[in-house]
């Protein structure tokens, strides 16, 4: 029994309609949320329970009725209302109430009497629990899972072991026979309402212990089945993307075998996409167009698909790319491509950072270089295109080379708060 | 066992990766063994105690940095270089804070590994332009987090040098490039990366963490 003191329903705020516990639940979670719609101590409830259900069984009804009508907390159906709304359950529950009905039959006919006035009320709750199990939602089986895991004794080790087993035999053995002959004995002349009770209490504790390795196998392969099929449909996921991404581009790759540059520029591709859906996986294509590093990732792309070199884009910060921005990444792809047509390197460097009063980036190639002052005749324009580009825009830029050491071009814009 | 050249194993799950390593870094260094999984990878280490360990970030078993963890308890004298071809911020600072020395990309050229190798070997460390950028993401998050109540007094933040350097790196220089941009020797470029890699590993900060996080939630 919980230690807690229950919460108590604040004076004012609504607590209709009544709920089954969810925290405070030990069983069903009735005698909870009865405590807490009316306000009283938990234990007091469970104490009434358990006496009304020495009474002729009646605590042990009412129980069971009100697991089943009344919806647990924050849950919009009852079990019942569920079980009702399947058919295919229903026959179920029938079926297994049947079973229980043949059962007591069985022990009557082999002469051991039946429970007395208990028996009606015992039929009535075993029914009603396998409706609880049948009817109730995930939550509430991992609730009632973990009930019976944790109930001593029935616990099931990982590995079970000859001495495990044997106890548990032995045990269980043991108490199906006293309850037996508890029970046998209630005609006798110290036979009565009390040894009814603890013979069946007895007999269901023995046959527990006996059948929970056998019970708790058939609930794991439950939820086996249950992850199984989840893992099953996450594969068809994954092979789907597969197939669509990249075995159609290792097909391509077989047949560029023979061009260098094609079979770099697919495996890239590939790549880079590739990379995307397993790190960057809620990022749909084509979603943050508007910032500056999705800008500079399609820059990344096309000078790689254009040119066939390698690109390595690094990029600090984010910022969305108004105007200004896109000025300087068109700045920056002028840059790229030159490196990329020009330097004679296989890779080039792209870095971007955003400051809080800087956007810079920064394009930069290992490659042969050039004499700065004496640019040809034919690249001046795009040097220009750069420059100006950058000037209109507020900014400024650099272009640093050196003669078989490489060439940066450095971009700076200030950034408009 | 030549001499002089720094003894390296290889962590990789990935046969035809390891094929790959092996046959660019052949007679360059000497390869003292190689292991495909978490458990084996741990006890020849400690066995055979390398000066570098070649270490893939995504294994099965905990990874790369199951094998960091079991290895730095021991404290052997043995160096980790992660190599990855992870894009994921968090794996590669976690690799760097558990005690890698550096962390490149498996794209890397031959010439560059074995560059970096040598290095991790002489005990600096190595910045690929990918790392450089995670960690001036992290610190410069860090620094704008900073409330005026909030100040860790051990909050050794980057020095503007530090920052210049792993802009530097970010940038795709090299640390030759950067000591003759800055007008320092490579030793002083040495010294900032490595001091840099000081302050990821010994700062158990909360910023930090919160910026993982953040990054995960987006």
């Amino acid at each position: 029994m919980s230690l807690e003191t229950p919460p108590r329903p604040v004076i004012g705020s609504p607590c209709r309609p009544y709920r089954r516990g969810v925290e405070n639940a030990i069983l069903g979670g009735v005698c909870g949320g009865l405590a807490i719609r009316l306000g009283v101590n938990e234990r007091t409830i469970r104490v009434i329970f358990s006496l009304l259900a020495l009474v002729s069984g009646v605590g042990l009804l009412l129980y069971m009725l009100l697991w089943l009508t009344l919806p647990r907390a924050n849950e919009e159906h009852s079990i019942a209302h569920r079980l009702l709304g399947r058919r295919r359950e229903l026959h179920r529950v029938l079926f297994g109430f049947i079973l229980v009905v043949a059962f007591i039959i069985v022990l009557d006919r082999l002469g051991i009497p039946s429970l007395g006035i208990y028996t009606w009320p015992f039929l009535l709750s075993v029914a009603g629990v396998i409706g609880v199990w049948r009817g109730a939602t995930p939550d509430e089986h991992k609730h009632l899972e973990e009930l019976v895991r944790s109930a001593p004794l029935i616990r099931v080790p990982t590995t079970p072991t000859k001495k495990n087993l044997l106890l548990r035999v032995l045990l269980g053995t043991v108490l199906v026979l006293l309850g037996l002959r508890t029970l046998s004995r209630l005609h006798g002349y110290w036979g009565g309402s009390t040894s009814v009770l603890f013979g069946t209490m007895i007999l269901i504790a023995g046959v527990l212990i006996l059948l929970a390795p056998w019970w708790l196998a058939t609930l794991n392969e439950l939820s086996g089945e249950r992850r199984a099929r989840v893992r099953v449909e996450e594969r068809a996921n994954v092979a789907a993307h597969l197939h669509d991404s990249v075995l159609q581009t290792l097909t391509l790759i077989e047949r560029a075998a023979g061009d260098e540059s094609a079979v770099v520029r697919l495996a890239r591709t590939q790549e880079r996409e590739l990379r995307q859906w397993l790190f960057d996986p809620h990022r749909v294509v084509g979603d943050e167009a508007g910032t500056y590093t999705s800008q500079l990732r399609s820059l990344e792309s096309e000078i790689e698909n254009d040119y066939g070199v390698t690109v390595e884009l690094v990029v600090v910060g984010d910022c969305a790319a108004d105007d200004d921005v896109l000025a300087l990444v068109a700045a920056g792809r002028e840059a790229a491509i030159n490196a990329a047509r020009w330097s004679d390197a296989s890779s080039l460097s792209i870095f971007a950072e955003v400051e809080p009063a800087i956007v810079s980036l920064f394009v930069r190639d290992r490659g042969k270089g050039f004499d700065v002052d004496a640019i040809p005749h034919d690249r001046q324009g795009i040097a220009l295109s750069i420059r100006q580009r950058m000037i209109q825009h507020g900014g400024t830029s650099t272009v640093k080379s050196t003669r078989d050491v490489g060439t940066e071009v450095q971009l700076s814009l200030p950034r408009t708060p | 066992m030549t001499s002089g050249q720094p003894r390296v194993f290889l962590v990789d799950d990935h046969e035809l990766i390891r094929t790959g390593i092996r046959s660019e870094l052949a007679g360059s260094v000497d390869i003292v063994g190689e292991a495909d999984d978490v458990q084996a990878a741990i006890e020849m280490i400690v066995e055979r105690t390398p000066d570098v360990v070649l270490l893939d970030v995504h294994m099965p078993g905990g990874g790369g940095l199951a094998v960091l963890r079991a290895v730095c308890e021991k404290s052997l004298n043995v160096r980790f270089l992660a190599l990855s071809v992870s894009d994921s911020s968090e794996d590669v600072i976690s690799v760097i804070r558990a005690g890698a020395r550096g962390y490149v990309t498996k794209n890397i050229s031959g010439p560059d590994l074995l560059d970096a190798i040598y290095r991790v070997a002489a005990g600096d460390a190595v910045f690929s332009p990918r790392l450089a950028g995670f960690v001036l993401d992290a610190f410069s998050l860090e620094g704008r987090n900073l409330e005026a109540g909030d100040v860790d007094p051990d909050l050794d933040l980057l020095t503007p040098r530090e920052r210049q350097v792993l802009r530097l790196i970010a940038r795709g220089y090299s640390y030759r490039d950067i000591a003759t941009e800055l007008e320092i020797s490579t030793k002083t470029v040495e010294s900032h990366v490595s001091s840099v890699l000081r302050k990821l590993q010994l700062s158990n900060r909360h910023q930090l963490t919160h910026w993982a996080s953040e990054r995960h939630l987006n």
